[in-house]
């Protein structure tokens, strides 16, 4: 297996995975997306909402946001020991908010305040209701650290997808400059004595094959490498892009361990 | 309010809603303005053109 990272910021990353097989490359996206765990908000304790928002609208609102996360210091909390929800599986955050008499304010998601300065909103500007003059908003919120694949708001990958790497071939190219004009991607220009692949632009190639269709004589052929893939993630904020992988690719590991181990009691 | 993340990819988008209010008032095209805000999928896209805002229309009435 061998990566070659392409892009890689704070909340997106984009690399080439090669040497593995679909399998592989899948069972690491569906891991993004619904296996590693994060810190979202799960119950909330309304103590007066005069907003124009229902209880629950508010409460769906701040269970969306993303929660920073540190994976090791919490645990799922239906694997948790406990049952009604300890300190080791979830953490307490309030919120109180009113606006002055004749003024408007907006509830945002950096008002939330929580036990420990650690856990807070990823990002501080999601307006999550905007009050009136005199309207209320007072609130404690339970996070629990939950799965993606039991609900969204647990979701730490976003938009997580592969396709595999283009292999473009031509031979016996007469010029005739039609798969140049087909591309939509401009992938494709004419060379000193054919048709040739824009330098860099390999890999913004669909697959869409258009440019074999426009010519007339077979000379390019587009095919997919199997074992190469180009990953895109990105990560909702409750991890950067990199821990994401890094925790994508433990909890594989954990699973493969602990089926390890059943088969060997077997 | 605009809903917190995009029905479709899950990406946080609410919190782009009032510099994308503000700069489309101003005069900016939308296009712009949503690619300047890092909203590129087509999926997220439409939460924010699509949006109607009505928390004005109905907050004096609880
Ligand atoms: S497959 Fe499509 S995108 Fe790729 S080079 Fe051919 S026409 Fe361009
Ligand atoms: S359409 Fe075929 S013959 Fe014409 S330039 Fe492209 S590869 Fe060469
Ligand atoms: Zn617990
Ligand atoms: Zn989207």
């Amino acid at each position: 297996m061998d990566i070659d990272i392409l892009e890689l910021s704070d909340r997106s990353a984009r690399f080439i995975l090669s040497d593995v097989d679909a399998a592989f490359a899948n069972g690491l996206r569906r891991t993004m997306l619904a296996d590693v765990p994060t810190l979202a908000i799960d119950e909330v304790n309304i103590y007066n909402n005069t907003s124009v928002l229902y209880d629950e609208q508010v409460a769906l609102r701040l269970a969306l946001v993303p929660l920073l996360t540190s994976f090791d210091e919490f645990t799922p909390h239906e694997e948790c020991s406990c049952e009604e929800g300890c300190p080791a599986c979830t953490i307490s955050l309030t919120l109180s908010v009113e606006a002055p008499m004749g003024e408007e304010k907006t509830v945002y998601s950096g008002d939330l305040v929580s036990a420990d300065p650690k856990v807070k909103a990823a990002d501080s500007n999601i307006p999550v209701v905007k009050l009136k003059g005199g309207q209320q908003l007072v609130l404690e919120a339970i996070a629990k650290m939950g799965y993606g694949h039991d609900h969204a708001k647990w979701q730490a990958g976003v938009a997580c997808g592969y396709k595999n790497v283009p292999v473009i071939n031509i031979e016996g190219c007469d010029l005739c400059e039609k798969c140049v004009e087909a591309c939509p991607r401009d992938i494709l220009a004419l060379g000193e004595e054919s048709a040739e692949v824009v330098d860099d632009r390999l890999l913004n190639c669909s697959l869409c094959k258009q440019c074999v269709e426009a010519c007339g004589i077979d000379a390019i052929s587009v095919s997919e490498n199997d074992t190469s893939f180009i990953f895109t993630l990105e990560s909702d904020g409750s991890y950067s892009a990199e821990e994401l992988i890094i925790n994508a690719v433990n909890t594989i590991r954990t699973k493969a361990s602990t089926l390890d181990n059943i088969l060997g009691e077997l | 309010m605009l809903p917190v993340r995009c029905f479709t990819c899950g990406k946080v988008i609410a919190n782009s809603w009032e510099d994308y209010k503000r700069r489309v008032e101003q005069g900016e095209a939308p296009a712009a303005v949503l690619d300047d805000l890092g909203v590129t999928r087509y999926c997220c896209r439409r939460m924010i053109l699509a949006h109607v805002e009505l928390v004005d229309v109905v907050a004096p009435y609880q």
